[in-house]
């Protein structure tokens, strides 16, 4: 076994944080990501959730398209919060 | 709110492009992006590009940009830069951060061509500062100009590693390996000879292990893997490296289409998910069009196509163009896929189709591989590219290698270039038509050695580097070959130099007799060196000469 590493740089999570997750039920990105704040981060999951879907295929079996990316809200890029106070319909 | 007709999310070449088109179809069009200066990935590539004629080819990508910048502007694209998308909501509603306020646009068509995001790789030790993705690297060197360590390890040896590689030495920096964990090179052999001919060594069936140190990258071990891709116990190494630059493969930035609740399918040849398009590049949302990387990863040329073909379309959905559409659009179609032929673009093409297929609804049968249709002649570009470096037997039976009979008789073109890679600059370049390409843009460069007479003008020409002269009747005991050689600083003329084969080996002493670099070489100087004779088809470059 390699030592244990970060997989979420953002959030600072670690491998085995997140094969934890899985194993406590984890079965989806979104699952891990609620679980684990893995993919919550500033990259809102760009530098992670491919690693984060490679641990989920290996651990769960499933194929990796049928991983797919946990759910995409907007804003998908950091903005300031207090530019939304001010939008217009 | 902004009212427009189309709305292109990212201005790099797929949505440069697909602007222009509508533009000049008479729509009214909004160009987004979210960096300062548009160009997208074209600002960083500062080496000459491959393709036709019809995509610039030869022209380096900053200038490509440059070019397309100027068409967006004449044809009277609206352009607002530094502006981030945050959100898509339904098919026609784009959020965005401008004058410091969250704004809405509403457009009757968008086209998102967000291009693709760089995959991580993790190990122990990956977010050690100098750890970092090569297109980093490649923006602090050709952006802002600094260089981001003095001895690199790049791992993977596709296009994007093979090339920010040779910007690394171009920069100044070492390039201590290029480790593949595949067993044998994913990009063109021509992008990996020029680095191979630095001296730089590609370790194919390596992986990296651990990168070391405190504060930041001081060593990396590297470690050699099986068929199954396990690493082999006992063959670790270790390199003394302060730089660690992954380019292991980019994947579309669809996070917008996701957003919007477009189809998708997952496909590994182009990268993971992309969203469903048609024939028009129009996805399962009416009036939401995709185009460039976010459709699958490919290249800049193929890029600009389907960004011609989105924005032509969404402009013909507006009533623009009328009956010129159907024509413009099957022009840039066939353009597309004879972009997508040889062994290199079949997979992408055969991709594409099950893409399209899927949105048709009807699963496109998995076909095998229809050769006879791509490659005329697969059975010549059969070589064994593993790192790059073509043994001579192969070349002597390359089409582009000119007779013994030839080469003795004096001074004469030899094109190293072995595999179907849609290229033609070449071609162009020789004012005596020695050179010819056909059927497809794919198919190998055959010199015609009779009609060349050694001008040199098609190796500055040829983005792959690939082309050299030899003169065996230079002197009595002396042959004279000429290479680009795209390092400062250039040698002069008289002094000696160290001359290396194809692996980089210092074989033999030259001295330089001639340095070329007019204005039309466009920045790739061409040196001529004399050699003993016994080295005509053994040195191909020179030893650099310190660095900087
Ligand atoms: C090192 C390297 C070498 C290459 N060499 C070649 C080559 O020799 N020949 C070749 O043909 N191709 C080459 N390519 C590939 C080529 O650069 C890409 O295929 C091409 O740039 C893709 O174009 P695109 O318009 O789809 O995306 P991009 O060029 O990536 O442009 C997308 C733009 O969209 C912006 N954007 C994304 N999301 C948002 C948002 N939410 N809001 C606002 N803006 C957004 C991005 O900031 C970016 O400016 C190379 C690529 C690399 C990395
Ligand atoms: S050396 Fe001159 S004549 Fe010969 S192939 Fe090149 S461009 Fe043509
Ligand atoms: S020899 Fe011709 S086809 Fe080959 S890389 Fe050079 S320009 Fe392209
Ligand atoms: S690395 Fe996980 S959110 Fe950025």
């Amino acid at each position: 076994m390699i030592e244990d590493k970060v997989l979420c740089r953002c959030e600072e999570v670690l491998e085995s944080e997140i094969r934890e997750a899985i194993q406590a039920g984890a079965r989806t990105l979104h699952g891990v990501k609620i679980r684990t704040r893995a993919g919550m981060g500033l990259c809102q999951g760009q530098t992670c959730q491919r690693l984060i879907a490679r641990i989920l295929a290996e651990e769960t079996g499933q194929s990796p398209a049928e991983i797919l990316p946990a759910t995409y809200r907007p804003p998908c890029r950091p903005i300031n919060l207090s530019f939304l106070s001010g939008v217009e319909g | 709110m902004h009212e427009v007709e189309i709305a292109v999310v990212g201005a790099g070449p797929a949505g440069l492009s697909a602007a222009i088109e509508a533009a000049r179809a008479g729509a009214k069009v909004l160009l987004l992006d979210e960096n300062r200066k548009p160009g997208g990935q074209l600002f960083k590539q500062i080496h000459k590009f491959f393709g036709s004629k019809a995509h610039y080819a030869a022209v380096r990508g900053i200038d490509i940009g440059c070019r397309l910048l100027d068409e967006a502007q004449e044809s009277g694209v609206e352009t607002w830069l530094n502006i981030p998308v945050w959100g898509l909501f339904g098919n026609h509603t784009l959020a965005v951060i401008r004058d410091g306020r969250a704004q809405t646009v509403r457009a009757k068509k968008i086209i998102l061509a967000t291009g693709a995001s760089e995959n991580a790789l993790s190990f122990p030790g990956w977010t050690l500062p100098g750890v970092m993705t090569a297109g980093a690297a490649q923006t602090m060197m050709n952006i802002h100009r600094v260089l981001p360590g003095q001895r690199v390890l790049m791992v993977g040896a596709g296009n994007i590693g093979l090339i920010v590689s040779y910007q690394l030495l171009q920069a100044g920096g070492e390039v201590v390996a290029v480790i593949e964990a595949m067993d044998q090179i994913g990009g063109y052999a021509v992008h990996a000879a020029k680095i191979r001919r630095a001296g730089v060594p590609i370790l194919v069936s390596h992986t990296i292990r651990e990168a070391h140190g405190r504060e930041q990258v001081e060593a990396a071990t590297i470690v050699q893997v099986d068929e199954q891709m396990q690493p082999i116990p006992g063959t670790e190494r270790r390199l003394g490296v302060d730089t660690v630059c992954l380019a292991v493969g980019l994947t579309p930035l669809a996070e917008l289409g996701w957003m919007a609740g477009c189809g998708f399918a997952y496909i590994p040849d182009l990268g993971g998910f992309v969203p469903l398009h048609d024939e028009n590049m129009e996805t399962t949302l009416p009036g939401l069009y995709v185009a460039g990387d976010i459709t699958g990863i490919e290249e800049a040329n193929s890029a600009m196509e389907e960004g011609r073909l989105a924005g032509l379309a969404a402009a013909e959905a507006l009533g623009y163009l009328r009956e010129e559409a159907i024509s413009r659009k099957a022009e840039v179609r066939q353009r597309l896929d004879s972009l997508r032929l040889g062994p290199f673009g079949e997979k992408r093409q055969r991709a594409k189709e099950r893409l399209l297929g899927e949105c048709r609804g009807q699963l496109a049968k998995q076909e095998p591989p229809d050769v006879s249709k791509s490659c005329q002649d697969l059975t010549r570009s059969r070589i064994t590219v593993v790192t790059g470096v073509l043994s001579l037997e192969e070349l002597a039976g390359s089409p582009g290698y000119p007779s013994q009979e030839r080469l003795r008789s004096g001074k004469v073109a030899v094109i190293e270039c072995m595999q179907q890679i849609p290229c033609d600059p070449c071609v162009g370049a020789c004012p005596r038509g020695a050179i010819s390409i056909a059927p497809t843009i794919t198919d190998l460069p055959v010199l015609d050695a009779e009609k060349c007479n050694g001008c040199g003008l098609c190796l500055p020409a040829c983005p792959g580097l690939a082309i050299f002269l030899v003169d065996l009747t230079f002197s009595p005991t002396e042959t004279l070959v000429a290479f680009p050689y795209e390092y400062l600083p250039l040698p002069k003329v008289g002094t000696e130099v160290e001359a290396v084969d194809r692996e980089g080996h210092v074989v033999a002493r030259g001295r330089v007799v001639r340095v070329q670099n007019p204005p039309r070489y466009d920045r790739t100087p061409v040196i001529s060196i004399a050699i003993p004779k016994e080295f005509a088809q053994v040195v191909r470059s020179i030893k650099r000469s310190g660095k900087r």
